[in-house]
C-alpha cells in the first residue's frame, strides 16, 4: 500500500513540467526588494559617510564627520534617551494592559472570540492620523478628560503636548498588536497541561504562574519586541499628541533631512538610531532567553 | 474549557471590558464628533447633523487626496496581491533551504521602521533622479509594506492546504495551470482576498512612507488630514476620519466572513 | 488507595448526552479498562472521575466518600493524558517534582521521592532533560512517574499508548500492568483497543453511547457477551439467528435455518435469539454435537491461521478461522461443528 502510494506520488511530482520554472514566482518580489529596499538602505549607509558641502546635498567624498556629529552632540543623546524611555514605558504598559485581554480572548468560547477579535482588530486598521486625532479630541483643552477633571477637582488637566499624552496614544495604538502576539502563544498551550497541573494539586493561580505564564513567554517576547521597535520609531502620534513640544528621534531625523536638508547627517543619525535600537533589542533578547532555558535545549 | 479549570474570575471580565472601551472609545468619539451640529469640536455635541460631512466633501484638497489615495491603494493592492501570492506559493511550495531567509527578506519592510524606509527611499529616488513626482515613488514605497500582508495571509492558508488535491487533479489529466486555476486558487482565495484587503488598507492609511514621498499636488488623504490638523481643529477633520473608521470596520467584517479573523490573526505572528 | 463508585453519572454537552446514568463500582487495587468506540463516553467518564468535568447529575465517590463537588486538585488523582501533557518548559525532574511542590512538601522529601520514583520507572540519569529530548516511551514513563509520585488514591490513564508505535505499545502494556500490580493502585484505563483492554484489565467495562454495556473479566466479556453489539465489538463473531425450543442439560436448544443447536445462555422458550460462535470455535470436522454443512466461498491466509468465509443453509455467512496445516479449497462442501459450551445465545432484539 505505502509503496504504491509512494510510486503514485513520485509519478505525479515527476510529471513533465509544462509550466515555467517555479523561481519565476519569487523573482519579481526579490527584484523589488533588491532594487527598492536593499539598495536604498545601502545607499543610506553610504550617504552617512559622505561629506555635506555648504551648498548642495552631498559630495562623493568619504568622512566620519557625520557620525562624530551625531554621536558627540549631547542634544542628540537627550532626544535618544527620551525616545527609548517613552518606547520602553509604552511597551511595559501595553504588556500590562494586553495580557489580560489576550488571556480572556484565548479562553473565550468560539463565538464570543469572533466578536472580541473584531473589536481588537478594527482599531488596528484605522489610520494612525485618525487615532492621533481621536486622542487630540479627548486630551485637549476642550476634551472629555479635561472637562471631567475640571468638574471634579476644579483644576485643569491638559495632556496634549506632554509625554503622557504620547504614551497614552502609543499604548492605544499597540495594545492590539501585543494582545494578538500573546494570544497566539496562549493558543499553543495545550489545555491538557493546565488540567495536568490542576490534577497535581495546583490552584488556578499556581497553574497560571507555573505553567501558563512561562509558556506564554515566547508570545510576550514577540509582542514586546514588536511594540518596542514600532514605538521607538513612531512619528505621527508623538507629533500630534506631543504638539511638537516633545522631540523624539524620528522627528529629529526627519527635521534634519527635510528642514535642514542635511542628508549625510540625517543618514548618520538614522544609522546610530538604528544601531542603538538593535543593541537594545539584542540585550533584551539575551536577558529573556535566560528566562526560557527550555527553548535552547 | 471549564471555567473551574482555567480559573477565570469576574475581575478579569471587568479589566478586559475596560480595555476594550479604551480601544474602541476614541473611535466612537471621532464618529460622534463628526456628527456634531455645532461649530466646534466640543462635548457634549450640540445636536446631530451631517453638515460637517458635507463641508468635508466640499473641501477640494480632501476630495482630491481621497481620490488620489483610492487610486494609489488600488494599484498597490493589485501589485502586492500578485507579487505576494506568487511569493507565498514559491516559499511554501518550492523553497527548501532558503525558506527562512526568503521569509525574513519579504517581511523585512515590516520589521524595519517605516520612517527609516521612507527616508532611505526618498534619498534613493532623489539621488538617482527618479524623483518623487506623480504616483511612482509612493506606489513602490506602499507596495513594499503592503506585500508582506498578502504574503502572510496566503502563506497561512497554503500551510493548511492538502497537496494531494492537486495531485489528484494532475492524475486526472489537468495541467499545472488548469490545476492552479480550478483547484488551488478557489481553495486559497479567502487568503488572497484577505491579504488584498489588508494591502489596500495598509496603503490607504499609510503615513510615514507617504510623509516622505508625497509630492506637490499629489497628497494622500492621511497626509492631507495631518496637514489640516496642524492648523485647524474642527469637525470637518472628524468627518474625514470617520471614513477611515468605517472602512476598517467594513474590511474586518469582510475578512471575518471570508477566512475568519482567527486564521489571519494567529497566522500573522 | 480508594475504591471508586459512580452513581447515576450523567454529563451532557449541549444536546448530546456523553454519559448517561452510569453506575460503576471499582474495587481497591483493581485495574478496570473503559473500552468502547470513539464517542462512547469513556474519556468523559474518566474526566468526571478526575474532576476535570462537572457532572450534570449523579455522584462520584472515592471509598464511599463523595468527591463530586471537589476540584481536581483536591481529589488526589493521578492522571496520565493521551499526549502525556508533560510541561515542556520543565525538566524531567521538575515535571515529577511539580505536584509535590504544589503540596508544599519539604525539599528533602521531594528529593527523595522524586529520585525513588524515577528509579522505579528507569529514568535515572535523564533528570535534567526536557520532555522534547526524550523518546515517546520515555515521555510516557515520565508521565507515569509524575502521576505516581503523588501516591494518588486512584490512577487514571486516558489512551496512554495511543501515540506510541506498535512494538513499543506492546511492551508498554506489560510494563504498565506490572507497575500497577507492584504499586497496587486502583486504576481506570481508557482505551478503544480491545487487545489492550484484554491484556491489562482485571475487568473490562464496555461502553456505548454513554451507557455501560457490560462489565466483567476479559474472558467473560469474550465468551459470554450480554448482547450482539458486545460480541461484535470484542473480537469477531458469527451470529446464527434462531428461536429457543427449550432446555436440555442446562443448555438451550435453538432451532435455526441451518439446523438445531444447543448452546449456553439464558432465554425462555419461544424467544428469538442469536447464537454467537467465535470463528475459532467453528471446526472443519464432526467432533462436536452441533453440526452443520456449508460451502467454502473464500480463503485468506493470515500467517498464524487461515480465514474462511463459509456459506451455510438459510443464507448464513460464517467466518471460520482454522489452523493452516489443513487447507480447504474454496468451492468445496464441508462439515462444520462447534462445542455447545463455546456458543452463547443473546437476545435478538438487542442486536
Amino acid at each position: 500500500m505505502a509503496s504504491t502510494e509512494g510510486i503514485l506520488r513520485a509519478g505525479v511530482r515527476a510529471a513533465p513540467r509544462r509550466g515555467l520554472p517555479p523561481w519565476l514566482l519569487i523573482a519579481p518580489t526579490l527584484l523589488l526588494l533588491a532594487v527598492f529596499f536593499l539598495v536604498p538602505y545601502v545607499n543610506m549607509v553610504r550617504m552617512s559617510l559622505l561629506v555635506k558641502p555648504a551648498v548642495g546635498a552631498y559630495e562623493p567624498e568619504f568622512t566620519l564627520a557625520n557620525y562624530a556629529r551625531a554621536l558627540l552632540d549631547p542634544f542628540h543623546w537627550r532626544v535618544m534617551y527620551r525616545t527609548f524611555w517613552l518606547a520602553g514605558l509604552t511597551t511595559a504598559l501595553t504588556l500590562l494592559i494586553a495580557y489580560p485581554v489576550a488571556y480572556h480572548l484565548s479562553y473565550a468560547p468560539r463565538r464570543r472570540r469572533r466578536w472580541l477579535l473584531m473589536l481588537l482588530i478594527s482599531p488596528l486598521l484605522v489610520s494612525l492620523v485618525v487615532r492621533g486625532f481621536a486622542w487630540m479630541i479627548l486630551l485637549g483643552r476642550v476634551g472629555l478628560v479635561n472637562l471631567a477633571v475640571q468638574r471634579l477637582t476644579g483644576h485643569e488637566l491638559v495632556l496634549i503636548g506632554t509625554p503622557t499624552a504620547i504614551v497614552i496614544g502609543l499604548v492605544h495604538v499597540y495594545v492590539p498588536f501585543m494582545a494578538l502576539a500573546i494570544a497566539g502563544a496562549l493558543q499553543n498551550i495545550p489545555p491538557d497541561l493546565i488540567q495536568a497541573a490542576r490534577s497535581l494539586g495546583a490552584s488556578p493561580w499556581a497553574a497560571f504562574r507555573r505553567v501558563v505564564w512561562p509558556l506564554s513567554l515566547p508570545g510576550v517576547q514577540a509582542g514586546t519586541l514588536l511594540v518596542f521597535v514600532l514605538a521607538v520609531s513612531s512619528y505621527v502620534i508623538p507629533i500630534l499628541l506631543g504638539a511638537s513640544n516633545v522631540l523624539v528621534m524620528p522627528m529629529l531625523i526627519v527635521q534634519t533631512l527635510l528642514d535642514a536638508f542635511n542628508w549625510p547627517l540625517g543618514s548618520a543619525l538614522s544609522m546610530v538610531f538604528f544601531g542603538l535600537t538593535a543593541a537594545v533589542v539584542a540585550l533584551y533578547l539575551r536577558l529573556l532567553a535566560r528566562g526560557m532555558p527550555w527553548t535552547r535545549a | 474549557m471549564d471555567a473551574r479549570i482555567t480559573g477565570r474570575g469576574t475581575w478579569l471580565a471587568i479589566v478586559v471590558t475596560g480595555v476594550y472601551i479604551f480601544l474602541i472609545g476614541p473611535m466612537a468619539i471621532v464618529v460622534l464628533a463628526a456628527l456634531n451640529a455645532g461649530d466646534y469640536l466640543a462635548f457634549p455635541p450640540q445636536g446631530l447633523s451631517l453638515r460637517w460631512f458635507i463641508r468635508a466633501a466640499q473641501t477640494e484638497p480632501f476630495v482630491r487626496s481621497f481620490l488620489f489615495s483610492l487610486k494609489l491603494a488600488a494599484w498597490v493592492t493589485v501589485a502586492s496581491t500578485l507579487l505576494g501570492t506568487a511569493a507565498a506559493l514559491y516559499v511554501v511550495r518550492h523553497s527548501a533551504r532558503f525558506r527562512n531567509v526568503l521569509r525574513l527578506a519579504i517581511l523585512a519592510p515590516l520589521q524595519l521602521p517605516a520612517i527609516l524606509t521612507g527616508i532611505a527611499l526618498l534619498i534613493f529616488f532623489l539621488a538617482t533622479g527618479i524623483g518623487t513626482r506623480g504616483m511612482r515613488a509612493l506606489f513602490i514605497g506602499h507596495t513594499l509594506v503592503s506585500l508582506p500582508y498578502v504574503f502572510l495571509t496566503v502563506s497561512a492558508v497554503l500551510a493548511g492546504f492538502d497537496r494531494s488535491l492537486e495531485e489528484a487533479a494532475r492524475s486526472l489529466g489537468a495541467g499545472p495551470f488548469t490545476t492552479f486555476r480550478r483547484i488551488t486558487l478557489p481553495l486559497i482565495q479567502g487568503g488572497v482576498i484577505s491579504g488584498a484587503l489588508f494591502a489596500f488598507i495598509t496603503s490607504f492609511d499609510q503615513f510615514p512612507i507617504s510623509l516622505l514621498l508625497v509630492s506637490v499636488g499629489n497628497s494622500t488623504l492621511p497626509i492631507q488630514l495631518f496637514d489640516y490638523l496642524r492648523f485647524s481643529f474642527d469637525p470637518a477633520a472628524a468627518a474625514v476620519s470617520t471614513v477611515s473608521v468605517l472602512m476598517s470596520v467594513v474590511i474586518v467584517l469582510i475578512v471575518d466572513r471570508l477566512v475568519g479573523l482567527q486564521a489571519v490573526s494567529w497566522g500573522a505572528q | 488507595m480508594s475504591s471508586i463508585t459512580l452513581r447515576g453519572l450523567t454529563k451532557r454537552f449541549g444536546a448530546v448526552a456523553a454519559v448517561r446514568e452510569l453506575d460503576l463500582e471499582i474495587q481497591e487495587g483493581e485495574l478496570v479498562t473503559l473500552l468502547g468506540p470513539s464517542g462512547c463516553g469513556k474519556t468523559t467518564t474518566l474526566r468526571l472521575i478526575a474532576g476535570l468535568e462537572v457532572p450534570d447529575a449523579g455522584e462520584v465517590l472515592f471509598s464511599g466518600r463523595p468527591v463530586t463537588a471537589l476540584p481536581p486538585e483536591r481529589r488526589n488523582v493521578g492522571i496520565v493524558f493521551q499526549n502525556y501533557a508533560l510541561f515542556p518548559h520543565m525538566t524531567v525532574w521538575q515535571n515529577v517534582a511539580f505536584g509535590l511542590e504544589m503540596r508544599r512538601e519539604s525539599p528533602r522529601l521531594i528529593r527523595d521521592r522524586v529520585a525513588a520514583i524515577l528509579d522505579r520507572v528507569q529514568l535515572h540519569g535523564l533528570e535534567h532533560r526536557y520532555p522534547r529530548q526524550l523518546s515517546g516511551g520515555q515521555q510516557q514513563r515520565v508521565a507515569l512517574a509524575r502521576a505516581l509520585v503523588m501516591n494518588p488514591a486512584v490512577l487514571l490513564l486516558d489512551e496512554p499508548l495511543a501515540n506510541l508505535d506498535a512494538r513499543l505499545r506492546e511492551d508498554m502494556r506489560f510494563y504498565i500492568r506490572q507497575l500497577q500490580r507492584e504499586v497496587g493502585i486502583t486504576t481506570v484505563y481508557v482505551t478503544h483497543d480491545q487487545a489492550e483492554a484484554m491484556v491489562l484489565a482485571d475487568r473490562i467495562a464496555l461502553m456505548r453511547d454513554g451507557r455501560l454495556q457490560q462489565i466483567g473479566p476479559p474472558e467473560e466479556i469474550y465468551r459470554r457477551p450480554t448482547n450482539a453489539w458486545v460480541a461484535e465489538f470484542v473480537g469477531l463473531s458469527n451470529f446464527i439467528p434462531g428461536r429457543v425450543a427449550g432446555r436440555e442439560n442446562g443448555l438451550l436448544v435453538v432451532r435455526t435455518a441451518a439446523g438445531t443447536f444447543t448452546c449456553a445462555g439464558e432465554a425462555e422458550a419461544g424467544r428469538d435469539v442469536l447464537i454467537c460462535v467465535r470463528p475459532e470455535a467453528l471446526r472443519f470436522d464432526e467432533t462436536h454435537p452441533n453440526q452443520l454443512r456449508g460451502t467454502v466461498r473464500e480463503r485468506v491466509y493470515l500467517g498464524n491461521l487461515v480465514d474462511y468465509r463459509v456459506e451455510a443453509p438459510g443464507g448464513l455467512q460464517l467466518r471460520v478461522q482454522a489452523d493452516p496445516s489443513r487447507a480447504v479449497a474454496p468451492g468445496r462442501a464441508v462439515n462444520l461443528s462447534f462445542d455447545p459450551s463455546a456458543a452463547w445465545a443473546v437476545h435478538a432484539r438487542e442486536a
